[in-house]
């Protein structure tokens, strides 16, 4: 199930893996083929890095400013992580987070919002 | 005097009191229990995400009703912001998170008996507790200021009634005074507020006192962010703020309240308003529980923020020694996450993960104009590094400048609702 699903996304993200590749030195499916943990384990691990997003983004996604997260589907958050890590720009904060990221990590985190979001719940 | 809150009296047969009457029964029967003792920033954060967990009874020792924040209170000073917009009632946790709140403070603390003493006489036990008291001030460091000198001359480094009076202080001066900041030694609560605090001072006197003046006198050689300080300082307020480093002045010595004066080791200074911002330790039960070093500071495990002095404590916030983490409000509440989840893993065997520790500090120059900041923390070697260090830089685009300022006010009010648990 875990497998299909990261397959899945590593197709939809590959386009993005190409243009960023060179900057990163390492690959999308690289990022989604993390080790396997048990789905709670993932959870935890998700609600812990994801509890770092809440010291800045709104949990109720309101707040212009700072852009709402809640809501964004998985590859979405991971292609923005993706891109905050190569650059400093547009945010210097994004920009440490994500390089402070290690891959399984910000795949873990991607999917925890999203499965939070999809639950009807904040994260 | 001990008040309890609404849901308290409620929630007692299950809650603290409990504890009072027969520890063994709460500790052999049910979700363990933690005690945190400070309603602040770090205290208030563990709190909300250990209570969220659900499988742990949370009881937050806190003896105000509401926290208002240091962060954003320079902007107050500059007539910017309301205190009640940096007001946060304490009920929320409870109405919302189920955390059983105490309002007292902590007297005494039994490590070994597992057990915290209240001033209103009441005696909790816990299974792990937290200790987040924030700063306590070294007042003996400078003669003649104390808490009644305090009155007079304040310090505004804990917010609250001491920044209404700093506010109205700086409301009746006469045009043409000089408002004079002793800022503090290393290490002390927010490292480049002191300076934030001239900036939107200065900002306030350009607009109604245009002939007054900002000497800081600084008990140190260098400070946080000097470059975007002295940048901005001439850019937008020329002439108007000095700083003398320790080196020029020998530092703050003494200060006279009657005769508003500031004493260096060679001049004295007079003053219509004094800021004096006295250098800091731990909270003041941090001494007495024996969680503080020599260095008056708490020092812990840089992973689980587990004492290193006394086993089942943990602390979090401004009075630890953080390594290289700075004391600020993000850096308490990151810290205070990463405590959360490391006792939830040993009191109830959830899995813990590496912590990720983070500091952002916004910090305003005027209120278009900000800077900030972005660190990221990892243990190593028994104490907290920096990893990556990131900050604004002088010569950035008035437009990058005013989208900082625009992003703080939307970091206050969604770090407010995740510390707090206001929002949803
Ligand atoms: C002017 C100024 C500007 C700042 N700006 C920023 C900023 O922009 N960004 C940022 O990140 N940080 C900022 N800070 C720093 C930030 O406010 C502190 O780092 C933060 O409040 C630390 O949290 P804490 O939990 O350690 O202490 P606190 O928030 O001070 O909380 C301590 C709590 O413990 C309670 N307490 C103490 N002793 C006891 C006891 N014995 N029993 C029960 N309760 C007790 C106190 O009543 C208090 O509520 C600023 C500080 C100042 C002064």
């Amino acid at each position: 199930m875990k497998r299909e699903r990261a397959a899945a996304i590593v197709s939809r993200a590959k386009g993005l893996a190409a243009e960023i590749r060179w900057l990163l030195g390492t690959s999308l499916s690289a990022i989604l083929l993390f080790p396997g943990n048990s789905a709670a384990e993932d959870a935890s691990q998700g609600a812990q890095i994801a509890a770092t997003c809440a010291s800045c983004h709104d949990p109720a996604g309101r707040g212009q400013a700072i852009p709402p997260i809640v809501g964004l589907d998985e590859q979405r958050i991971v292609k923005a992580m993706l891109a905050f890590r190569a650059s400093e720009s547009p945010s210097l904060v994004m920009h440490a987070v994500a390089l402070s990221l290690t891959d399984g990590e910000l795949a873990v985190m991607a999917r925890y919002l999203t499965d939070r979001a999809n639950a009807g719940r904040q994260p | 005097m001990t008040a309890w809150t609404r849901r308290q009296i409620g929630g007692l047969v299950g809650g603290a009191l409990l504890g009072v009457a027969a520890p063994h029964i709460a500790r052999g029967q049910g979700r363990p229990r933690v005690i945190v003792i400070g309603g602040g920033i770090g205290g208030a954060t563990v709190a909300r995400y250990l209570a969220d967990l659900k499988s742990i009874d949370v009881t937050l020792v806190e003896p105000n009703s509401a926290h208002v924040t240091c962060f954003f209170s320079n902007l107050y000073l500059a007539g910017l912001r309301s205190l009640a917009s940096l007001t946060f009632d304490l009920e929320t946790l409870a109405e919302r998170h189920g955390i059983t709140i105490i309002r007292d403070s902590a007297v005494a603390i039994d490590a070994p008996g597992k057990g915290v003493e209240l001033q209103g006489g009441a005696k909790l036990s816990y299974d792990r507790l937290v200790v987040a008291p924030g700063i306590a001030f070294k007042f003996a460091e400078i003669e003649g200021y104390d808490e009644a000198a305090a009155k007079i001359m304040p310090h505004a480094w804990i917010a609250g009634s001491q920044s209404e009076l700093l506010r109205r202080q700086l409301k009746s001066m006469d045009d043409g005074g000089v408002f004079v900041i002793a800022a503090p030694p290393n290490p002390f609560r927010c490292p480049p507020a002191p300076y934030e605090r001239a900036s939107l001072v200065a900002y306030y006197f350009k607009q109604f006192k245009p002939k007054s003046k900002i000497l800081i006198l600084d008990a140190k050689d260098r400070f946080s962010g000097q470059e975007l300080f002295q940048d901005a300082w001439s850019r937008h307020y020329p002439g108007m703020i000095e700083w003398l480093p320790s080196q020029f002045t020998g530092a703050i010595k003494a200060v006279d309240v009657a005769a508003r004066s500031v004493v260096t080791e060679g001049e004295t200074f007079r003053a219509a308003v004094a800021n004096i911002i006295p250098a800091q330790k731990a909270g003041l039960i941090g001494e007495k529980a024996g969680l503080t070093d020599a260095s008056g500071w708490c020092p812990v495990d840089p992973v689980t923020f587990e004492s290193t002095l006394q086993p089942g404590i943990h602390v979090v916030g401004d009075s630890i020694i953080g390594g290289d983490m700075p004391k600020s409000a993000f850096s308490a509440n990151s810290q205070a996450k990463a405590c959360a989840f490391a006792i939830a893993a040993s009191l109830t065997g959830s899995p813990q993960f590496p912590p990720h520790l983070f500091n952002s500090c916004y910090t305003f120059l005027a209120p278009d104009d900000a800077f900030t900041n972005a660190l990221t923390f990892a243990p190593e070697g028994g104490r907290i590094k920096t990893v990556k260090m990131l900050i604004s830089k002088v010569g950035e685009s008035a437009e990058a400048r005013r989208r900082t300022a625009r992003h703080a006010v939307g970091w206050y009010s969604a770090f407010t609702a995740d510390v707090f648990g206001g929002g949803s």
